[in-house]
């Protein structure tokens, strides 16, 4: 019996099978955010169609909802009632839309299409999206009153999905 | 009907390996020649039993009928003819399906090379075969299940688009599939080695010719999917260290490695152990390399979505390996070493070399492909471990391997003088010098790529030295040699290529409108238009260019942006021209056809057209080498040699056994 | 004002000297190539066609033209998306790994070597030099 080849084989066998084993349990796809538990990085941008500038400290003291989308994302088209009719249903909760890379015209005539019941602001190069670690759209962050992001969700949400999330927010 | 024959054909394959594995396995205990007989019936069945359900499945493909589960899940009426053929291995279960015809093909043809010799071995051999051929049957009875009954339905929405894009998607895969499952045959044969305790000389031709054979397709599979990479994915590259591209890497380094540590093997009697080793391993990184790209555990571009068959393949991995350590610590010390090296500085020293740098690859791809998930299975921290690293570690061991090629040649075998290494080790020198002077002038300053150029160079020579040995009458006797030097020139050129394409391109991005106009290199570019093109499973939009040299035209590219409905993000379609010297690459980064703006990446990639060749010229060898040396009669080798009168006092050492 | 909040974000003054023209773009191309793109499988941002790699590719080359090193741009993006971004690991094992593998794979190498060439003790056969006996051997061997 060669002990040596026993042991290094038998060590390497386990070991496989452990990182392996493990492996199974989760999606690789599924990045998780570095930005959980801190505060959400700061922001500085022009609404649509009003033209006002809101910054993130406009949101404090109520917990927030910030969805990254834009108009040429299927799945966004999806998600957009669920969070349009979850705004006008939870006045104490403020919704944030931020679409970047697209022009004005098209989201205009997204919302004048679709609805809408919450500011959505214009990220021209992408850059708050860069900020927040956004891959794809659509994004969506959880921010409680004093605004430290408590959660992150990566494509289109549910009304379940929502309110479960920002159920952490609320705490 | 056809679902329940289907499932009916599979189910016998399981019981049938099954049984014929245990009927070996006795067999091969009991030294008894009846049941090795039956044992080959039972491999034969099998392979019969696959063909059947394959022909099954494809007229079930053919004939639409959507009522089984396969072909409701790839099938489309809408599809040319040889797409739903096809779309035999473009999903799941199918290509399950296909891995046991595959299989099937390969252990009938085995039986049969083998059926009247080696009656020693080939019990255990054969048993080992048929044990690997009932966890792929029960694969395909039970979680990939290509016949399952489903509702009938009209039409079915055909196999994925990006498939069917290519003629290089269409050949990959079954040139994958033939050099993986192909590992299978020489794991038997060193499984029934050790089972015996003993690995006589003559047994060393199956072992290698059983080798060399899925090393062919595998070496040719490779760089199908390289070269697929880099004509359908758009950034230029053709091989980006993705995992799955890892896991189809993995078993060549160690079967490249096998067959050199079986030349000396052949020459001194001694490696016996390590050789079975490297075999076994090889066939396991198959078993890896399909957990890896089935389980949807790791992240990759080719990722299936998470199914039950991930964890079936976890399971038989874990066995196998466990098996394989077992038999080899049991075992491994019964083969002994009938030889002995006459000094470490020699040729054969070199092969020891060789495969300390081949294992050594092995070791850094494994370790890389599968680090981030042990780091988040026992850290909870994601990271990534992208081309930076692999680059970084394994362009020196690629560059110490071309010096290898060079200089392990070039040195004699056995007892090397002082003043013959250094002599025979000098002369390639000059060749080398040559190269790597014209790499330089030719504008290369990558110390890398000039240092590569200069073993390049080096090798080359001895290779062509080496090569002509013997005149022509090497092509008639003497094969094996000569098709492993044209094996050794296709890797030069291989080597040399990779290292001028990667690090002497032009790359420059350009934002044009219509009409206007790049240089790139020797090439105007000309923006034509940008055009939508609708087509029944996508959307595209196609930008035409207009490529001229020195004002006369050369040809016209057209890169594409499709749109699927299914995906997030828009897919890019480059298009290349290919010459002898480089080639030209033209990859869409955005476009506007309202604007009619695009902004396109041009690419000048120097000689990576000699990759694809040269990859080809290694399968030429790798063929030459396989063809076998007339030898009916064991001792018909021995021709040659004139018999001496002490041949006549009875030496007992001559008895066969 | 998006600029003054992006030094906020980058928490230092740019620690390099800012670049133009073409040594800008090889330099966005080099630095682009150790980030991975978010979206895509495995691919860097330097070579991904999907908007956010172009976005963060754009950043990186302004980032790089007021002079931020390649050390601060990819701490930046670390911050956002995590260790996940990175191509190139920060974790020293496993740079270490071959090059223990090798040292120790080198050892067992020049051992065996030296093992290989010392005569052979177990021999149940007659040690024979006669050249053509020994062949017969290699042979009739099955």
């Amino acid at each position: 019996m060669n002990r040596t080849v026993l042991v290094v084989g038998v060590a390497i066998t386990l070991a496989l099978f452990a990182i392996l084993f493990v492996g199974l349990g989760r999606d690789p796809a599924a990045i998780r955010s570095p930005l959980v538990g801190k505060p959400a990085p700061p922001f500085a941008l022009k609404a649509v169609g009003t033209g006002q500038t809101i910054d993130l400290a406009s949101l404090r003291g109520k917990p927030a909802i910030i969805n990254f989308w834009a108009t040429w994302c299927v799945p966004c088209y999806q998600e957009h009632p669920v969070l349009v009719e979850n705004a006008r249903m939870l006045p104490g909760v403020q919704f944030v839309g931020v679409v970047f890379n697209d022009t004005e015209d098209k989201i205009n005539a997204f919302l004048r299409e679709r609805g809408s019941s919450y500011p959505t602001l214009l990220d021209e190069q992408g850059k708050t999206a860069i900020a927040y670690g956004v891959g794809g759209v659509p994004e969506t962050y959880f921010l409680n009153r004093d605004g430290v992001i408590v959660a992150k969700f990566a494509g289109p949400m549910s009304t379940e999905i929502l309110q479960s999330n920002l159920a952490k927010a609320m705490q | 009907m056809t679902a329940a024959l289907g499932r009916f054909l599979i189910l016998a394959s399981v019981f049938v390996s099954a049984a014929g594995s245990i009927v070996a396995f006795a067999a091969g205990k009991k030294h008894s020649p009846e049941g090795l007989m039956f044992a080959r019936r039972f491999a034969y069945a099998f392979a019969a039993l696959m063909v059947v359900a394959t022909g099954v499945m494809e007229y079930a493909l053919l004939r639409h009928d959507f009522s089984v589960g396969y072909v409701a899940h790839v099938g489309s009426r809408e599809v040319p003819t040889w797409v739903t053929i096809v779309s035999l291995w473009s999903s799941l279960e199918g290509s399950i399906l296909f891995w046991g015809l595959v299989l099937g093909l390969y252990i009938a043809g085995a039986t049969w090379l083998t059926r009247n010799q080696y009656v020693d071995y080939m019990p255990f051999a054969i048993g080992t075969w048929l044990a690997c051929a009932t966890f792929f049957s029960y694969l395909i009875a039970a979680p990939a299940n290509p016949f399952l009954t489903v509702p009938a339905q009209p039409d079915g929405p055909g196999p994925n688009p990006l498939l069917q894009n290519h003629l290089l998607m269409i050949i990959h895969p079954p040139f994958l599939y033939l050099g993986y499952v192909g590992m299978t045959i020489p794991f038997g044969l060193a499984c029934a080695a050790l089972m015996r305790g003993r690995l006589g000389h003559a047994f060393l031709r199956p072992l290698r010719a059983s080798l060399l054979l899925p090393w062919i397709f595998l070496t040719i599979a490779i760089m199908l999917g390289g070269w697929w990479a880099y004509e359908v994915l758009g950034w230029g590259g053709y091989w980006a260290w993705d995992p799955v591209e890892n896991a189809s890497l993995l078993p060549w380094l160690t079967a490249t490695a096998a067959l050199h540590s079986a030349i000396v093997m052949e020459r001194r009697g001694v490696l016996k152990g390590w050789t079975v080793t490297l075999v076994q391993g090889s066939f396991l990184l198959t078993i890896l390399g399909t957990f890896m790209t089935r389980s949807g555990v790791f992240n990759s571009v080719h990722s299936f979505t998470q199914s039950s068959i991930g964890p079936t393949i976890l399971v038989f991995l874990t066995a196998t390996l466990l098996f394989s350590v077992v038999l080899l610590a049991l075992r491994i010390n019964t083969l002994e070493a009938e030889g002995k090296l006459e000094s470490p500085v020699s040729r054969e020293g070199m092969f020891l070399v060789n495969n300390l740098l081949f294992v050594l690859l092995t070791f850094t791809v494994l370790i890389g492909t599968v680090f981030p998930l042990a780091v988040e299975a026992f850290k909870g921290r994601q990271m990534s471990v992208g081309r930076p690293y692999f680059d970084s570690m394994v362009v020196p061991v690629g560059t110490a391997l071309l010096f290898l090629i060079g200089v392990g040649p070039a040195l004699p075998w056995g007892r090397v003088t002082r003043k013959q290494a250094i002599r025979s080790l000098l002369m390639p020198l000059a060749s080398g010098t040559v190269v790597a002077l014209i790499g330089y002038i030719a504008g290369a300053r990558n110390p890398w790529t000039i240092l590569t150029l200069l073993f390049g160079g080096y090798a080359a020579w001895v290779t062509v030295v080496e090569m002509s040995r013997g005149g022509t009458r090497v092509l008639r006797r003497g094969r094996r040699r000569f098709g492993g030097y044209v094996v050794h020139a296709g890797a030069v050129i291989v080597l040399v290529s990779i290292a001028v394409s990667s690090t002497m391109r032009t790359s420059t991005e350009v934002r044009l409108t219509r009409g206007q106009a790049a240089k790139i290199g020797p090439y105007t570019v000309t923006f034509l238009a940008a055009e939508e093109r609708t087509e029944p499973h996508r959307q595209s939009t196609v930008a035409r260019f207009a490529v001229t040299s020195n004002g006369k035209p050369v040809t016209t590219l057209e890169p594409r942006m499709n749109f699927y409905p299914t995906m997030r993000e828009p897919i890019g379609t480059p298009d290349v021209h290919s010459t002898i010297t480089r080639d030209l690459y033209l990859s869409i980064m955005n476009i506007d056809p309202n604007s009619q703006t695009v902004s396109v990446m041009m690419l000048i990639t120097p000689m990576v057209s000699w990759i694809w060749i040269a990859v080809f010229l290694m399968g030429v060898g790798g063929l030459i080498a396989l063809i076998p040396a007339r030898s009916v009669v064991i001792l018909s080798e021995a021709k040659d040699l004139r018999m001496p009168s002490s041949l006549a006092t009875g030496d007992p050492s001559l008895r066969s056994g | 004002m998006i600029l003054l909040l992006l030094t906020v974000a980058l928490n230092a003054p740019p620690q390099g000297t800012p670049l133009s023209g073409p040594a800008l773009e090889q330099r966005t191309y080099e630095v682009a190539s150790l980030l991975r793109c978010p979206v895509c499988q495995g691919m860097s941002v330097a070579d991904s066609p999907s908007t956010v790699a172009l976005d963060m590719k754009q950043q990186v080359r302004e980032l790089l033209a007021r002079g931020y090193t390649q050390e601060q741009i990819l701490a930046y993006f670390e911050q956002s998306y995590g260790q996940f971004v990175l191509l190139k690991p920060r974790n020293r094992l496993i740079w270490i790994l071959p090059i223990l593998i090798l040292v120790a794979g080198a050892i067992v190498v020049v051992t065996t070597a030296k093992k290989l060439s010392q005569p052979s003790t177990t021999d149940d056969r007659q040690p024979t030099t006669d050249a053509y006996i020994s062949r017969v051997r290699e042979l009739v061997d099955k």
